[in-house]
């Protein structure tokens, strides 16, 4: 049977539609909650993501996957809400978006506690919400190397993915030495991992995509729109010609089904301003036409967006 | 408020309570470092960790109600803002038990900080500064302490610091000077808990020109600050001596050999006062009244007056003596500046 979670429970892969897979409803750093400067209503937070969840809908998005770590803000009975009233699937994450970003109380767990929390919000549920987790997340801390929390959370996912069936998604593909030796020596298939921001401003020069790709890994250029051409740009920007350039290259090297796509978006950003105008819809709206525009026909564009995310969020067991 | 920093005399003085500022001579007696409810940061999302209410609370008002029989009138909550503090809760509490509850804000140390405070989304991602510790501490004594993302409550009583075991780090700094400086600017005391060296790191919040009798100094009862003779040099700067793990030994908790006994300790406060700093010691728990995502200790609130106290009288410590130590100076330490 083919199943993903999601927050209103499983549905089968084929209704994910195009499916945008690296996206927050709302993102905030760990202790962000206590600094009043970024706090929002209720209603203003509504405001600002229902439109932007309704456009996706109407474009023909299906699918929300929602990379928000467990300390960062995520809010699983917001996101129920969400998907109910504009008919968008969410998926939540298990795990988080790097070492730095897991609290004290998991920054010192072992990873067999990791390991089973994971498993439980995967099988169980996230807290009393009952809504599952349909995906574990991963990351580097900040600095550009993993840290000993970040293997253990690595080792940790690995361990809840076999057991699951769940796949794994990551902030950065740098240190990509030490992560799939990780994932080698748990015996997590590397296709069960997508290997997010290869495309990033900061760190595309230094992932080495083309490597992961051929170790079997998926590969997400999955920042799409953080672009220095923005009035704000924030310091991961890239010009926008040179990240399609890189994606294009990427899959004419014969790795169209190795790539997946997203554009990392806020809703509604929880401990940071955001940036302005940037959305999920930019994958409707700028991306996909530019794709087009490059000469990338209709089947390729639905194996990027559907039959790759099936696929990949499909549940294995 | 930040006026005139008199010593002693506090009887117009008033002391955020959650429950509002109430007049400093109606605290009685106080006990300065307590937990009520205790969150290892984190611990709130755990799979296998509950957070019922309604059960938190019956064991939170049983251990006041405990406290208060035995005379207690006061629990500070010194914990933080990151501790699992439950304003609304301890209003509860404070409104069934009739035990005045003191809150505290501020954090620490490093290692209890979320990523916000220690890896911004800045490039580099450069920890907080001293001064924006300062504002986020002095807001939550002059507009209120958080309730995260839905509102603001009473002020705190307080900003709780601590510095790391093995000493104190640069972000920990930032923390010790940030909470001098919003103490200096609301008027509310300082409590840190030190690192390695209990005089270095008290030396940082004087540094930040906060008068030392604005000072708590936690865990001065630790065997190497005891060896290093730590307390007196506390007091002798003028900063108060919390002598505040009343009660650990025998519970089966590990600071069991962090510090000393309470023999030991009752004959520390007898020398303390015959070097004439009966005016700078306060006596205290650390009690965990509940406590989440770490061991809890099993003391009692109300420890320091049910077998602490016979001790120091059994050692020949006057009853004007005791009452200083427990009723005068935490009124003098929590009053508002
Ligand atoms: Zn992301």
């Amino acid at each position: 049977m083919s199943r993903v979670n999601t927050v209103l429970g499983p549905i089968p892969a084929e209704e994910l539609g195009l499916v945008a897979v690296h996206e927050h409803i709302g993102y905030g750093m760990p202790g962000s909650e206590l600094d009043t400067k970024w706090w929002k209503t209720p209603e203003q937070r509504y405001e600002e993501t229902v439109p932007k969840l309704r456009r996706f809908h109407e474009y023909g998005g299906g699918t929300f996957v929602d990379a928000t770590g467990i300390c960062n803000g995520r809010d699983v009975d917001y996101y129920r809400s969400l998907s109910a009233k504009t008919g968008v699937h969410i998926v939540a994450s298990t795990g988080f978006v790097g070492g730095d970003t897991a609290l004290p109380f998991f920054a010192r767990a072992s990873v067999e506690y990791l390991t089973e929390h994971f498993v439980h919000e995967i099988t169980v549920g996230i807290g009393g919400t009952g809504g599952r987790a349909g995906v574990i997340k991963v990351g580097v801390s900040r600095g550009g190397r993993m840290t000993d929390l970040d293997k253990r959370i690595y080792r940790a996912a690995a361990r809840a993915a076999l057991a699951t069936g769940v796949p794994v998604l990551t902030h950065l593909a740098i240190d990509a030495e030490n992560a799939i030796a990780i994932f080698d020596a748990e015996g997590l298939p590397l296709d069960r991992v997508l290997f997010g921001h290869v495309d990033d401003g900061v760190n595309a020069d230094k992932t080495r995509d083309t490597w992961i790709a051929e170790q079997g890994g998926r590969i997400g250029f999955d920042t799409f729109g953080y672009e220095t051409e923005l009035e704000d740009p924030p310091f991961w920007a890239r010009p926008r010609k040179e990240r399609l350039d890189h994606f294009l290259r990427f899959i004419g090297q014969g790795h169209l089904r190795k790539v997946l796509a997203s554009a990392d978006a806020n809703c509604s950003p929880l401990g940071w301003p955001g940036v302005k105008g940037h959305t999920v819809n930019y994958i409707f709206e700028d991306l996909i036409p530019d794709l087009r525009a490059a000469g990338l026909d209709e089947a390729a564009i639905t194996t990027i967006f559907v039959d790759n995310p099936a696929d990949f969020m499909t549940i294995q067991k | 408020m930040t006026g005139a920093q008199t010593a002693g005399n506090s009887t117009g003085n008033t002391v955020n309570t959650v429950l509002g500022p109430v007049p400093a001579q109606e605290l009685g007696v106080a006990a300065v470092h307590e937990a009520l409810l205790s969150v290892f940061p984190g611990a709130q999302y755990g799979f296998d960790v509950t957070l019922d209410r309604a059960e938190i609370f019956e064991t939170l008002a049983g251990k006041l109600k405990d406290f208060r029989r035995h005379g207690g009138g006061t629990i500070v909550d010194s914990t933080g803002m990151f501790h699992g503090r439950d304003v609304r809760l301890y209003e509860t509490l404070s409104r069934t038990t009739g035990v005045h509850i003191v809150a505290s804000t501020g954090q620490g140390p490093e290692e209890m900080l979320g990523g916000y405070f220690l890896t911004p989304q800045t490039n580099p991602p450069t920890p907080w500064p001293a001064e924006k510790f300062a504002d986020l501490f002095a807001k939550e004594v002059t507009e209120g302490m958080v309730v995260p993302r839905v509102e603001r409550r009473g002020a705190a009583g307080l900003v709780a610091t601590a510095a790391t075991l093995a000493g104190m780090t640069a972000t920990d700094e930032s923390l010790f000077r940030g909470a001098a400086r919003a103490a200096l600017a609301t008027g509310v005391p300082v409590s840190i808990r030190f690192g390695n060296d209990a005089v270095r790191d008290l030396e940082v919040v004087l540094d930040e020109k906060l008068p030392a009798g604005r000072v708590v100094v936690g865990g001065l009862d630790r065997r190497d600050a005891v060896a290093a003779g730590a307390p007196f040099e506390v007091a002798a700067r003028g900063a108060y001596v919390a002598l505040d793990h009343v009660g650990a030994e025998g519970t089966g908790d590990t600071e069991d050999d962090t510090h000393v006994t309470d023999a030991e300790r009752a004959a520390l406060v007898i020398e303390l006062v015959e070097a004439g700093h009966g005016d700078r010691i306060l006596l205290s728990s650390n009690a965990t009244g509940v406590a989440k995502g770490h061991p809890a200790n099993d003391v009692a609130y109300s420890a320091v007056l049910t077998t602490f106290v016979p001790l120091l009288a059994k050692q020949g410590l006057g009853d004007g003596d005791v009452r200083r130590i427990l009723v005068d100076n935490p009124r003098d330490l929590l009053s508002v500046r």
